[in-house]
């Protein structure tokens, strides 16, 4: 039993129960029903968004933005990089990314809210961070396609596991979910019992 | 606490282990790519590329050599030069969605030329194909076009063991080469100069690992690279059009 216990006490706290995601879900409203905030989340998802599409194509992006071409041609270049727009990503790819996006919005306006409101914890902002990254890479490795997969696994023994992966490399995206929820959770748990608009974050 | 912060710490130590994924040709950002060097380009130094020309782009090497559609390059206001491989499903997506449009609008009016040029770095199943490629290329152009589409409109059903089964049975019944001739050439890879030629390209010009990857130019000269099978409207735009 103390040995359990202990063992407890050393695993990250998870997501386990409808609590929790309740709990991530009215915190998420409480902030985002602040007009700043909403914007803060706004600008965030389009930024990430923005980071994980042009990490793919950095220098057509850059070309689109400095390269010897009309106003038009620039917005061309760029609009099509992003997903629905333009068709680099199949609809199920773009509404993972664009639900990252979205997460990474929810997520740094949350943080920005703890850290402006209260004391924030260092390893929310850490896994915030941690996601976009992830994003970024299972955006990237869309476009690399396996073999980058394939070389990273192999590593580990699994090469032939990189087969098996439907999405092209955005498994990373998938893992990003996981990290922004992760970080949701412990910026809403490092809120709980204060108050957002006058309402406390508490079930 | 410490727990979630020796997860985080982790969580960073398996990202750089996978930041070669955005540090590559593409993530990079600097142009420099991967390149081995024999373009007189060392790693994280970053290429000219944007003074370049159809003369000096290590991806325009023997482009008068490679398939093409549309006029000859030096005759083209707009060259596209594509390094695709036929078991990468994103090259399907760009031949599904992106080529019929640039076929239609820019090659076929004479505005642009289109290069295939095969870098078989996905599927193991590509490398069988590409030597078929250039061996059906070898014997008729307009095998090679009709074999190229048909690998990418049934990559599902290719693997290492049936590809070249499969080409013979495609050229035969759908071109007028000699297919036991042509596979016979693939499978003795008799062929294969033309195949590294083009693999040696990319990575002069800093394809890394990946496919489909494009160098555009424009009135001879290096415009920029794109990754990923991006719509008609970007390569367009990024040579005039």
């Amino acid at each position: 039993m103390a040995q359990t216990s202990g063992l407890r006490r050393r695993l990250p706290d998870l997501p386990t129960g409808s609590d929790d995601w309740r709990l991530m879900g009215r915190t998420a409203r409480l902030v985002l029903g602040i007009p700043t905030y909403a914007v803060v989340a706004l600008v965030a998802a389009v930024a990430g968004l923005t980071l994980f599409v042009t990490s793919l194509n950095l220098p057509l992006a850059g070309f689109a933005l400095t390269g010897d071409l009309t106003l038009d041609g620039r917005l061309r270049i760029l609009r099509g990089l992003y997903p629905f727009v333009g068709s680099a990503y199949d609809p199920f790819q773009g509404t993972l990314l664009v639900f990252v996006a979205a997460l990474v919005g929810v997520n740094v306006a949350m943080a920005v809210y703890h850290f402006r409101e209260h004391a924030v914890s260092v390893e929310s902002g850490g896994a915030s961070l941690a996601a976009v990254l992830l994003a970024t890479l299972g955006a990237g490795c869309a476009a690399c396609g396996v073999p980058i997969l394939l070389a990273i696994l192999s590593i580990f023994g699994v090469s032939s596991a990189a087969l098996l992966l439907p999405l092209d490399g955005l498994e990373f995206a998938l893992l990003a979910v996981v990290a922004l929820v992760l970080s949701t959770h412990w910026l809403a748990e490092g809120m709980r019992g204060g108050e957002i608009r006058g309402c406390p974050v508490d079930l | 606490m410490d727990t979630r912060r020796a997860f985080l710490a982790a969580g960073a130590g398996t990202l750089a282990v996978l930041a070669g994924c955005t540090s590559g040709p593409n993530g990079g950002g600097d142009g420099s790519g991967g390149g081995d060097g024999s373009d007189g380009t060392t790693a994280g130094t970053p290429t000219p590329e944007a003074a370049e020309t159809l003369a000096t782009h290590p991806a325009a090497r023997d482009l008068d050599a490679q398939p093409r559609l549309g006029p000859p390059v030096d005759e083209a206001a707009g060259v596209v030069v594509a390094f695709e491989d036929p078991s990468c499903t994103l090259c399907r997506r760009f031949e599904e969605n992106t080529l019929p449009d640039l076929r239609s609008n820019l090659v076929d009016t004479g505005d642009a030329a289109f290069v295939y040029r095969g870098y078989p770095v996905i599927y193991p199943w590509g490398k069988p194909a590409s030597q078929a490629l250039e061996s059906t290329f070898a014997a008729d152009a307009d095998a090679f076009w009709a074999l190229k589409d048909h690998y990418f409109a049934e990559q599902g059903t290719f693997t290492t063991d049936n590809v070249l089964e499969e080409t013979e049975a495609f050229l035969a019944s759908e071109t007028s080469v000699d297919a036991a001739a042509v596979v016979d050439d693939a499978r003795n890879e008799r062929h294969d100069a033309a195949v590294q030629a083009d693999i040696e390209a990319a990575q002069a010009a800093g394809a890394g690992s990946q496919t489909p990857i494009f160098y555009l130019f424009r009135d001879g000269e290096f415009q920029t690279r794109v990754s990923g099978p991006q719509g008609y409207d970007v390569f367009a735009a990024a040579m005039g059009f």
